[in-house]
């Protein structure tokens, strides 16, 4: 058992690419973290560093007290799951996970109870003279865990492990990876590009985009609290609607203008948002979760906006519905820029606090584009194109720098 | 769309295609084998249908008859076997080894050094054997079991013909193993070596057998370098004694040269038949990569 230290962590490649950049991440004792992001944001990238497949460029990643930077994989005592499985098709279920058994030369009979116990707890017992290609994609799922637990090593590295299976068995096989981690008490790091998994699976979950880790907190945390727009846009389906707005000083509150309505804020906003008050007056990006938008007449009294109806979709337990209300919506840049992109140099920039302003764009509202996705409830009687009134629980927005990006807090 | 009577009435050219290409690929080893059993021992008095059946051909062979000349089928026939299964081997190990190191490690002159490998193919072989014969030539005077006339000799020679583009071959074969399985024994706590020896050379067992298959075949029917750097009857390979059968020395004996050519394609077979379920994998599957 022991923890993983991310001080200071560089990693650039031989071709110039930036991909983690000053990276610094405390991974506790016995901890289930989740290592989220887009493709090409670095998280890979990451775990390869610890696993000792990538070499660190600069900083340090320690594993317990030792700074492995120049340990070779298998001195590190880790353990990996690849996303394709990698087993070897050559060799028996039962060989695969004692592959490393045998090449450390621990006792037979080690091995062989080592092998029993781990195939026990997969549920594996049955298949162990098959070979990999004679099993369905979960059991072979269960034998690269398997591979992983017979060590007992300090730290299991998973790499993307379910993103090979059907939906379903995700599901399934999630639980049964958490509960084994449980059990097992064993650090570690999960890396993923599905925020459910992150959301789902991690004690804590660190947040990254372009090289860049954005937020590191329990999953609750980052959901109602996210450091960002791009936490904010990134942890939660659908994604958070963010809109350009301006907040005024009315008496002792401040009151929020948004598609020509102004919605009061309580006071207690000073205590979650505490800068928000320097931001009287100023343009600022305003963060609402689709369940905080109401119908109208569900909420009298409360100020409202209109918006067209785009887009239904019927859920059963609820509607999703996409409108157009008159405000500018704020999308952020999930993906590192394409080289063709005319701004060039798709290269992140370096230590940058992402994401950037320029990677912040803008869209223009019109009618044939939705810009806001709000839960209703379920037989709410709504048809496509009319207008919709509806109002914002203000108790639940989020407020962000226009230009950093950063919550206001 | 398709009439299936109408298709079939549409195919009767294929199957003339078909008939012709089995016709010239069967004729020549029938004639052979006829030719092998006919007592008659020149060319023109063999026919398909033979007239007079007999062993003597194959007899002759291995028994020296009264006041003829000596007979070494049986000692060419070993020579043959011998430097075509060591050349089989070495071509295998060494291709693999390089193979290997081409495929997975990165190192300053690796894209140089493949090209280089296909320029060196792209050169006739036959425009080397100049130089081959000046450098074994010069190589006896130093070391005399690696002059001319030599069969070690001959096998170094044979082992650099073909290895590069055995390399190309087996290289893009490990190219298509996925090298997540190279990570995975890595962090499980292998070495290199282990990751070479138990992990990519157990998978590419079809890349290898076809690449022995083809060298073992390759060097038992070779006849131009080995007439080159071989001078005397006793020393021949199977092609070059085989040869000498209807050279002047032994006279036009067709006849004996039906016969050993027959016995020679015995080890060709036994190896196919070996490796076969391996060589139609290994084709392509080497050659998707690479």
């Amino acid at each position: 058992m022991a923890q993983v230290k991310f001080e200071n962590v560089d990693k650039v490649f031989d071709n110039g690419v930036k991909a983690v950049s000053n990276m610094s991440l405390e991974v506790r004792d016995g901890e289930f973290l989740v290592l989220v992001g887009p493709s090409g944001c670095g998280k890979t990238t990451a775990l390869r560093m610890v696993a000792g497949l990538e070499a660190i460029s600069s900083g340090t990643v320690s594993i317990g007290d030792t700074v492995v930077n120049n340990l070779s994989s298998k001195d590190r005592d880790i353990a990996m799951v690849f996303q394709n499985y990698a087993l070897y098709p050559h060799l028996s279920v039962a060989d695969n996970i004692a592959f490393g058994l045998r090449l450390r030369k621990e006792p037979k009979e080690k091995i062989n109870k080592q092998v029993e116990w781990a195939a026990t707890m997969l549920d594996l017992v049955p298949y162990l003279n098959r070979r990999p290609k004679e099993l369905s994609g979960g059991q072979r799922q269960r034998v690269a865990m398997g591979r992983a637990i017979v060590r007992e090593p300090k730290v299991f590295l998973m790499d993307e492990p379910l993103s090979n299976l059907d939906a379903k068995l995700r599901v399934q096989m999630r639980a049964e990876i958490a509960n084994l981690q449980k059990q097992l008490g064993t650090t570690t790091i999960y890396v993923t590009h599905d925020q459910v998994e992150a959301m789902t699976m991690g004690d804590r979950v660190a947040v990254m985009s372009m090289g860049v880790l954005q937020q590191v907190a329990e999953p609750q945390v980052l959901y109602d609290a996210p450091a960002n727009i791009f936490v904010a846009g990134f942890i939660g389906t659908p994604p958070m609607n963010m809109f350009e707005a301006t907040v005024e000083k009315d008496g002792d509150y401040l009151a929020l203008t948004l598609a020509g309505a102004r919605f009061p804020l309580a006071k207690d906003r000073d205590w979650r948002y505490p800068r928000l008050s320097q931001y009287a007056g100023r343009k600022i990006v305003v963060g609402i979760r689709a369940e905080d938008v109401h119908a109208a007449e569900a909420k009298p009294g409360w100020p409202s906006v209109v918006g067209r109806l785009g887009l239904m979709e019927a859920l059963g337990s609820s509607q999703m519905g996409y409108l157009n209300i008159d405000a500018t919506k704020v999308a952020v840049a999930t993906q590192p820029k394409a080289p063709d992109d005319t701004t060039t140099n798709a290269k992140p920039a370096k230590g940058a606090p992402a994401p950037r302003p320029e990677d912040l764009h803008t869209e223009a509202a019109s009618s044939f584009v939705t810009n806001l996705v709000a839960i209703f409830p379920p037989r709410l009687p709504l048809k496509l194109n009319t207008d919709v009134r509806i109002t914002i629980d203000t108790a639940n927005i989020h407020f962000f720098d226009a230009d950093s990006g950063e919550a206001l807090r | 769309m398709s009439d299936p009577t109408q298709r079939r009435g549409d195919d009767w050219w294929r199957h003339l295609i078909l008939w012709v290409a089995i016709a010239l690929a069967v004729f020549p080893p029938l004639y052979v084998i006829t030719a092998a059993f006919n007592a008659d021992q020149t060319l023109s008095g063999t026919s398909l249908l033979p007239r007079s059946f007999t062993l003597e051909n194959f007899k002759g062979l291995f028994v020296q008859k009264e006041g003829g000349a000596e007979v070494f089928f049986v000692r060419w026939f070993r020579a043959s076997v011998i430097i075509a299964v060591l050349n089989a081997f070495f071509t295998v190990f060494i291709g693999a080894l390089s193979a290997y190191a081409f495929s997975r490690f990165r190192f300053r002159g690796r894209r140089m050094g493949m090209l280089f490998l296909l320029l060196i193919q792209m050169f006739p072989g036959l425009l080397n054997l100049v130089a081959i014969y000046l450098i074994v030539l010069r190589t006896g005077e130093v070391v005399p079991a690696l002059g001319l006339n030599k069969l070690t000799a001959l096998l170094l020679v044979y082992l650099s013909g073909a290895m590069s583009i055995n390399l190309w071959l087996m290289k893009g074969f490990f190219d298509s193993i996925p090298s997540e399985l190279d990570e995975s024994a890595r962090v499980d706590g292998a070495t290199p070596a282990q990751i070479f020896w138990g992990v990519i050379l157990p998978l590419a067992v079809p890349v290898l057998s076809v690449v022995g298959m083809f060298a073992f075949v390759g060097t038992l029917n070779e006849f131009m370098t080995a007439s080159v750097l071989l001078e005397t009857v006793d020393n021949f390979t199977l092609p070059l004694g085989l040869q000498a059968y209807i050279s002047t020395n032994f006279e036009e004996n067709w006849g004996s040269f039906a016969a050993g050519v027959l016995i020679a394609q015995i080890p060709a077979i036994i190896g196919f038949i070996f490796v076969q379920k391996y060589i139609i994998a290994g084709l392509t599957q080497g050659s998707v990569k690479g």
